[in-house]
């Protein structure tokens, strides 16, 4: 199954992932309301650190939805209509990647299989393999 | 209108009032955003003839209506207001990630008016703004003082700071962003200073909408792609302006020992030796190019140094230190610093101090000196106070005009003109004093060699055309390494991001607007051709050394540089628009 996979070495810290995120799932750009979260800074000016919070398809949050909303295949996906917005999910992700809005949880499906934040990575460091 | 937020953040920081007004939709019109948007802001709401340090001064940020989306390299911010260096208007274009933290707030332009009392900042979050008391930070350099507010607010903020440069007022004073960016000419650092603001924290988390968001998203993809990080373009990503030195060097026009020649042995000025000690890439919001090396050379840490900084404190300060030259771009930022202008002042000094002027007690080659210098100027103490007004005042003062390097108080980046003739004409039309990012004439002249750079011919048409298609970039807030952008490309953006027609022409005739309405405004100041000239060195001192040996600039043929530049423009021969112009602005 293919997975996101992010190389630090190779990222600048341009915020182009969460931009274009939420330009194609929620038609604004809006990092804010991403579902990927990679952003590089300067640690007191003299140390460049990453925040690398994005889906690697672990499946936590499937096995722990107490009302089943959440499936895994080879990407995951969120019934709107069992989902109860208990935000068991979120507590349990690893990366703290998924976000709860409207009371519903909102998380990557890999844009079917094509991520977009993959596609504009100017400088590869994000990869879907 | 898709793409601006529609809403300017204005703060009296004499009354501490906060206002949410709309943006002026009839102005975002003519002038898009960013540089021209400022202008025109000031052009309207600043009375002829007001001190640049005084409270009716206005420092404006503004982003534009691409910054937040995924165009590629829209992650600029203009910061603009009277400069206190020349009395004209300034525009600076500044990196990091600050401009993209504004829109998200929900604002397209902060306001700052008045002067505050005491020492404040402000912190902006979406909606909240709070003027917050900055006692402990003043007095403290730009890096410490960002670091404080990112260990108050978290690194989910933006932040700009002044270091004690924009506290003293230096006329060189700079703004920084994200540690390493700067809004560096001009003094825009004091103009801050001289609101006792020491900083902004902000953060947003709206967003920015436009119209058919997936399709024209997929095309801001396609232009990353096949226009952006492309081998054009990439040489950015690559080594960054590091690049310049051995290209100015074999084009001569790396300028030595304060622009007495050009230099003769790259060797001691390698580019690529810095990137041996680079740590990591770090690029600008939404752009792809990560133009910024940060390096690590022991406990000297900086991202860059850019070519402006390498060359002042390397071949033009005689230094052949590359960690020195490292240090003294650390040191210029985090006293808040412009480097360009701060160097060029202590080579003049050097010069001063050689010829037996006067002995400003430091010579070519001290690098230890210039660094030391840099942090007394930046606190205004001993002979820093005095260096800290630049080599207009200085030489007015203790002689040295002919050498001193600089266009309307505002000094020289490091391209010297006499071997690129159309970079003089630049430096002397632009809208801020001597600046090479308002038409970077020596990319024709040298890099691309497209024309002849030792000859007045044509050469106020390039000048021109250069600076029509930059203010127009700027404007739209394009970064400058997007070095291939097109006017047809800024029509499609424009069309794609605002939802109304763009076309080419409308796209040039804004840049020309751009042009004319910074030229009005300094006009309304006293400004004319009389004050569109270079220093005598360039006319009477011919270059010894490097691939343009020989060559000085015959003052005539200056002379019908500018007046082929006033002509396109429309203005007369004393470079002053009739009012049949003033009146379309």
């Amino acid at each position: 199954m293919k997975r996101l996979k992010f190389n630090k070495e190779k990222c600048i810290g341009c915020e182009l992932c969460a931009q274009v995120c939420s330009a194609m799932h929620e038609g604004v750009y809006a990092p804010s309301k991403a579902r990927i979260g990679i952003e590089a800074y300067y640690d007191k000016g003299g140390a460049l650190k990453y925040v690398d919070s994005f889906c690697i398809l672990c499946g936590i949050c499937a096995k722990n939805c107490p009302t089943e909303a959440i499936k895994m295949t080879d990407k995951i996906t969120v019934d709107a209509d069992l989902c109860v917005g208990c935000e068991v999910c979120a507590e349990k992700c690893p990366k703290h990647v998924i976000k709860i809005r409207d009371e519903k949880a909102v998380i990557c499906d890999t844009c079917d299989g094509n991520p977009m934040c993959v596609q504009i990575c100017p400088q590869g460091a994000l990869t879907f393999e | 209108m898709y793409g601006y937020k529609n809403c300017v953040l204005r703060i009296n920081m004499t009354t501490k009032e906060v206002k949410k007004e709309p943006l002026n939709m009839d102005w975002a019109e003519m002038y898009i955003g960013q540089k021209g948007l400022s202008i025109k802001y000031l052009y309207e709401e600043l009375k002829p003839g007001i001190d640049p340090l005084g409270p009716e001064n206005k420092l404006i940020f503004m982003t534009g209506p691409i910054t937040g989306t995924c165009v590629p390299c829209s992650g600029k911010l203009a910061v603009a207001g009277k400069s206190p260096a020349t009395g004209t208007i300034c525009d600076c274009s500044m990196g990091g990630h600050s401009s993209l933290a504004i829109k998200y707030a929900g604002y397209d332009a902060i306001i700052l008016e008045g002067a505050a009392d005491k020492p404040c900042y402000i912190l902006i979050e979406d909606d909240k703004v709070e003027i917050k008391d900055a006692a402990e930070l003043w007095g403290k350099g730009s890096h410490e003082t960002e670091a404080i507010l990112a260990d108050m607010y978290g690194h989910d903020h933006s932040f700009i700071t002044i270091g004690p440069g924009g506290e003293t007022l230096s006329c060189m004073a700079c703004i920084n962003s994200d540690y390493y960016r700067q809004a560096g000419r001009g003094g825009m650092g004091a103009v801050m200073g001289s609101k006792k603001v020491k900083g902004l924290a902000i953060k947003g988390t709206g967003s920015v909408e436009i119209p058919n968001i997936k399709e024209a998203t997929k095309r801001f993809v396609e232009m990353e792609r096949t226009d952006t990080s492309t081998d054009d373009n990439n040489y950015v990503f690559d080594g960054g302006t590091t690049a310049f030195l051995d290209a100015c060097n074999e084009g001569g026009i790396l300028p030595k020992k304060n622009f007495s020649d050009t230099t003769d042995n790259i060797s001691l000025y390698d580019g690529n030796v810095l990137l041996e000690y680079r740590k990591g890439k770090r690029g600008c919001g939404s752009c792809g190019l990560g133009c910024g090396n940060f390096l690590k050379m022991g406990d000297v840490v900086c991202e860059g140094p850019e070519y402006e900084s390498i060359a002042v404190a390397g071949p033009n300060a005689g230094n052949t230190d590359p960690v020195k030259i490292v240090e003294a771009n650390q040191v210029a930022d985090d006293m808040g610093l412009d480097t360009i202008s701060a160097g060029d002042t202590i080579i003049w000094a050097m010069e001063m101090t050689e010829k037996g002027i006067h002995d400003f007690g430091i010579r070519f080659g001290e690098i230890d000196k210039y660094i030391e210098y840099l942090k007394l100027m930046g606190r205004a103490e001993g002979v820093g106070a005095e260096l800290a007004m630049g080599v207009k005042k200085l030489s007015e003062k203790y002689g040295g005009k002919e050498f001193a390097m600089h266009v309307k108080g505002l000094e020289f980046p490091q391209y010297e003109p006499r071997g690129s003739w159309g970079m003089s004409l630049a430096y002397a039309v632009a809208d801020r004093g001597a600046c090479h990012m308002r038409a970077y004439a020596a990319n024709e002249e040298v890099f691309a060699a497209a024309v002849p750079p030792y000859t007045a011919e044509g050469k106020g048409e390039i000048v021109f055309n250069l600076g029509q298609w930059n203010a127009v970039k700027f404007s739209m807030c394009v970064c400058d390494f997007w070095a291939t952008l097109s006017m047809e490309t800024m029509a499609e953006i424009m069309t794609l991001v605002t939802g109304k027609e763009w076309t080419v022409e409308r796209i040039a005739e804004t840049g020309t607007r751009v042009l004319n309405i910074a030229r009005a405004f300094n006009q309304r100041e006293g400004f004319s051709a009389k004050d569109d000239k270079v220093p005598r060195r360039l006319f009477d001192e011919a270059l010894e050394n490097g691939p343009a040996a020989g060559q000085k600039i015959p003052e005539e043929a200056f002379e019908d540089m500018k007046q082929q530049y006033y002509a396109i423009m429309g203005w007369d021969s004393e470079g002053r628009l009739p009012q049949s112009l003033i009146d379309t602005l």
